[in-house]
């Protein structure tokens, strides 16, 4: 099975390197570069950050709804320390050095809510991770000094990248993209390390696990920590597309945008993170011009509706019980 | 004087008003065999669990070969030395034979937080094969533990409490809901374990707790009431009216 993954895998992941090719042969280069950018290239940034929240669902049984705010603070992490952002807060560091921070500061935030959230599972850690998010969220709404309030911080262009411009569309998207493959790759490494089985193993059975020896808590703790370093390089690649962050990147609205992302694709898998931020950001880019600009947001939760009540588990559900009645083998 | 594998002191558990272990005293010795019998509600589990540290005593002591471990965490009193199996299979599910085995290794060892993918020939992963074969699992290497038989599971619970290496091995109820086919299996896996391990074991079927023990603790409304060897326990009035009703 692990093989099956890994080919599929593989295949999606060479499909998204041709992409933008097939889209310049397929469409005028400014509608090209606008699917590689802003519906491919986004929705694979936030497919990170949602990935972040079903590696811990997938693989640990915890629902995190701190995850967008974690990647937030990655993103005002960069914006307050990296030269040229508006307005200046900190400033000092290049993008060198204020990328692989604002990365920290996202891991060791993941790792303050997993400690925080170390004794709660089910509802309560959902509950407990959403208010944690919010608490931060007013936080940074309200304090100028440090995060500029509810207008927050601008001009985060990103970095000239082997003297390519961050702002050209197909460096972003294949940035993105690389970052992504190496990520969930990483997670598919990992799962199958002491660290993951034992993971998977305090999804089924804490119990069992403590009295294998094992210390469950700091195990809970670390796997947040790595959730949140997912979190936070999905954080900084929003970050610089959106040319710089503002609260209302980090709310309750983008929390449970993360949320929707996660259940359209499916929770067994970390794939599922990027179909469900693919399928998202066409219909949230695409909803006012096919439905009605005053009720987009009704599209999107119908759309939502209609793929949970068809399919619980999601796009990748809906993918296994297609083969399955066309007579194929079980899905990866 | 010999130093106990286990010293149990006065030891109670209660949950709220429920006084489901009281002032339980006794002493295992080492590489004693122990089987712990009692109507369902006496207390057993409860001891168990006192003993392996997930409800940890209300009042009393406990002593792991001379180490006090009455208030020690779960994890370090495996540490310690001590393998348990549950009443109900705790296993994981979504993991396969090998992974339940190869993590149930791993817990005791000071590698166990590892973020680097184990090789083929790892030691931890050699052993846990090993384990699989000792527990007649060699064939279900990687068959999810969802899919095993009860019998199967049974015998993947004594496996991952044997994986590291015990001193103290606590069985409870390992025969629960095997078929009559399973239990000469398990009779025989209780009889090839090492003599130097010490063995205790909650079990309602006489037929596999009594051949397996050297002493017989029974228990009864969280109570010791009876301790003796296995010949002199189908006879004694007070366990045959705990068993059969009698004097009542």
């Amino acid at each position: 099975m692990h093989s099956r993954v890994l080919l599929w895998s593989a295949l999606g992941l060479a499909l998204l390197l041709v992409m933008p090719w097939l889209l310049l042969q397929a469409l005028p280069q400014n509608q090209a570069q606008f699917w590689t950018a802003n519906i491919l290239g986004r929705g694979i940034v936030f497919g990170i950050i949602a990935m972040s929240l079903t590696f811990l669902a997938t693989y640990g049984g915890f629902i995190s709804l701190a995850q967008m705010m974690v990647a937030g603070v990655a993103g005002y992490t960069l914006a307050i320390f990296v030269d040229g952002a508006v307005p200046r807060i900190a400033g000092g560091l290049g993008y060198g050095l204020a990328i692989p921070l604002a990365i920290l500061a996202a891991t060791v935030m993941g790792l303050i809510v997993g400690a925080i959230a170390v004794r709660t599972r089910d509802i309560y850690l959902l509950m407990i991770t959403l208010a944690l998010a919010m608490g931060i969220f007013r936080f940074i709404e309200t304090n100028i000094a440090w995060f500029n309030g509810y207008e927050g911080i601008r001009n985060v262009v990103g970095p000239d990248v082997f003297g390519f411009d961050f702002r050209n569309a197909y460096v972003f998207y294949y940035i993105a993209l690389g970052t992504a493959g190496a990520l969930y790759f990483g997670v598919l490494y990992l799962v199958r390390t002491p660290f993951g089985l034992v993971l998977q193993g305090i999804r089924d059975n804490p119990r069992r696990v403590a009295a294998l020896g094992y210390a469950v808590g700091p195990h809970r703790i670390a796997a947040f920590g790595v959730a949140g370093f997912i979190a936070g390089c999905g954080g900084v690649l929003a970050t610089i597309y959106n040319i710089g962050i503002s609260p209302g990147s980090i709310g309750l609205g983008a929390t449970v945008n993360v949320l929707i992302m996660s259940v359209i694709g499916g929770l067994g898998h970390p794939i599922g993170a990027f179909v469900g931020s693919l399928v998202f950001t066409f219909f949230d880019t695409f909803s006012a011009s096919i439905y009605d600009r005053e009720r987009f947001n009704t599209l999107i939760g119908v759309v939502f509706l209609v793929i949970v009540l068809l399919s619980p588990d999601g796009l990748l559900g809906a993918g296994a019980r297609l083969r399955k009645m066309l007579g194929g083998r079980d899905a990866p | 004087m010999t130093i106990p594998a286990i010293h149990l002191a006065g030891v109670s558990r209660r949950f709220g008003a429920l006084h489901a272990v009281r002032d339980v005293s006794f002493d295992v010795a080492a590489g004693e065999r122990r089987a712990v019998l009692g109507p369902n509600g006496a207390g057993k589990t409860t001891l168990f669990n006192t003993i392996c540290g997930d409800f940890p005593p209300t009042a009393g002591r406990i002593e792991f070969f001379g180490a006090d471990i009455t208030a020690a965490k779960p994890h370090h009193r495996t540490r310690m030395g001590i393998g348990r199996t549950y009443q109900t299979s705790l296993l994981f599910n979504g993991l396969s034979v090998l992974d339940n085995l190869f993590i149930a290794v791993r817990g005791l060892r000071p590698n166990r937080f590892s973020f680097l993918r184990p090789g083929r020939d790892d030691s931890g992963m050699q052993k846990a094969r090993e384990l699989a074969e000792r527990m007649r699992l060699s064939h279900l290497l990687d068959s999810e533990v969802i899919n095993l038989s009860h019998g199967q599971r049974r015998q993947l619970e004594v496996g991952m409490a044997l994986a590291g290496d015990p001193r103290l091995l606590m069985l409870d109820e390992p025969a629960a809901g095997l078929s009559p086919g399973d239990r000469p299996e398990l009779l025989r896996l209780l009889r090839e374990l090492p003599r130097s391990l010490t063995l205790i074991l909650i079990e309602h079927d006489m037929d596999i707790a009594l051949p397996a023990a050297d002493i017989v603790t029974v228990m009864k409304d969280g109570e010791v009431v009876v301790e003796a060897t296995p010949d002199r326990i189908e006879s004694d009035p007070v366990v045959q009216a705990i068993y059969l009703g009698g004097g009542h």
